[in-house]
């Protein structure tokens, strides 16, 4: 399934395209909520690793303002924002539609929740 | 006599190989998925050791992560799945009783930032890449997926050496020159989804391609991707000028597989 957490990690990689191939934008979306495992531990360790620009901009593109335009300091991590980020990542879930590159315009599908990364051969 | 579940040799490949790839592997798994999905679900040592020894907080990605047995780890870890086989896919995202997030690919590919991932798993899936330079360039990829300074690595390929518990009947390999580049096999998948059926008409048979790694060999092809990406194999220190290099922790044989781990390292 692609949540927020996947589409954080995934860029263009078409051959060429490695500039703003990243985030890829999502498009004609299927949306499904669903409860996941909260866990502080896993998001205070991750956090740092994440593209929050992207991360709450991509949220914003699927009605979801929760997220401050900038993360807070570990010591300020309340439950509250901890919550909010574990929604985003982890409960929205894209199951149709795809994701767009907005420098080459490369299309990924996304079908039944499985996002097709696969290329053609004359894009590799 | 013919043994249906005799391993072969595999006839030389000629033309592409991931043409080849998609008739002898991707196309296989497909068809079995489920069915093979229902004989892996027991780890092995190593790689469950790998999994627990993990920092909280840390991001994988497991190439070719088949039916997701790996995948489900304690949620202070998360790790995304990749395959060729959309029907195994299906398996994996259920791996998890929240779910687990999955993306159809190739391990030829690298679809995702650079760098963005604290530790790579490949477990069984570069054995089935059809030339040495596939095989390598696979491991350049799984490398660049990981954080420069910590990023953690996990390979397990297939083993010439065979565990003799394995029921596997594997081709004569006592051929010196086999001895250093490993041998091509194709392996049989009986498909024998109701085992209660009528033997009158017998199961089919897939035949999947195999390259059965010789002693050293995958040690070798990791040394080789890494200075590919101009990273110096060994410990980080003052004993060498390099900025980046990547460490080898352990590699040896497991229940008839060879494994590897390796840590990337950058000087501050």
């Amino acid at each position: 399934m692609v949540r927020l957490i996947t589409h954080n990690l995934l860029a263009c990689h078409v051959r060429g395209c490695t500039t703003n191939n990243f985030p890829l934008a999502f498009k004609d979306v299927e949306i499904q909520l669903r409860e996941a495992e909260f866990n502080q531990d896993f998001l205070r360790g991750f956090l740092p690793k994440l593209e929050w620009r992207a991360l709450v901009d991509t949220a914003k593109s699927l009605n979801d303002q929760s997220l401050p335009d900038t993360p807070p300091a570990p010591e300020q991590m309340d439950t509250e924002f901890l919550k909010a980020l574990h929604h985003v990542l982890l409960e929205i879930h894209v199951e149709e539609g795809a994701m767009v590159c907005a420098n080459c315009g490369h299309v990924y599908p996304i079908s039944n929740g499985i996002p097709n990364m696969l290329l053609q051969e004359h894009e590799l | 006599m013919s043994n249906e579940k005799a391993v072969v040799p595999a006839p030389d490949i000629t033309g592409d190989a991931s043409k080849y790839e998609e008739t002898h592997v991707h196309a296989i798994y497909d068809e079995i998925a489920s069915h093979f999905s229902a004989t892996r679900y027991k780890p092995w040592p190593i790689v469950k050791q790998f999994m627990s020894s993990l920092t909280p907080g840390s991001i994988g990605v497991d190439l070719g992560c088949g039916n997701g047995k790996y995948m489900n780890n304690p949620s202070s870890i998360r790790t995304i799945g990749m395959d060729r086989s959309r029907n195994l896919l299906e398996v994996a995202k259920l791996a998890r009783q929240d779910g687990c997030d999955v993306i159809l690919g190739d391990v030829m590919e690298m679809p995702w930032r650079a760098h963005a991932f604290d530790y790579a798993i490949s477990i069984a899936t570069i054995h089935h890449l059809a030339t040495h330079s596939r095989r390598v360039k696979s491991v350049e990829l799984l490398l660049k997926s990981l954080k420069p300074h910590g990023g953690r690595a996990l390979i397990y390929v297939w083993a010439i050496e065979q565990d003799g518990a394995s029921k596997r009947v594997i081709p004569t390999t006592d051929v010196p020159q086999y001895q250093a580049s490993g041998i091509d096999v194709l392996v049989p998948w009986v498909h024998n989804v109701k085992p209660e059926a009528s033997t009158e008409s017998s199961p089919p048979v897939y035949k999947r391609y195999y390259h059965m790694f010789a002693k050293g060999e995958l040690r070798s092809l990791v040394v080789e991707a890494a200075h590919a990406l101009q990273l110096h194999v060994g410990e980080s220190g003052e004993s060498n000028r390099s900025q980046r290099g990547l460490q080898i922790i352990q590699d040896g044989w497991e229940r008839s597989n060879y494994y590897i781990e390796a840590t990337t390292w950058e000087k501050e």
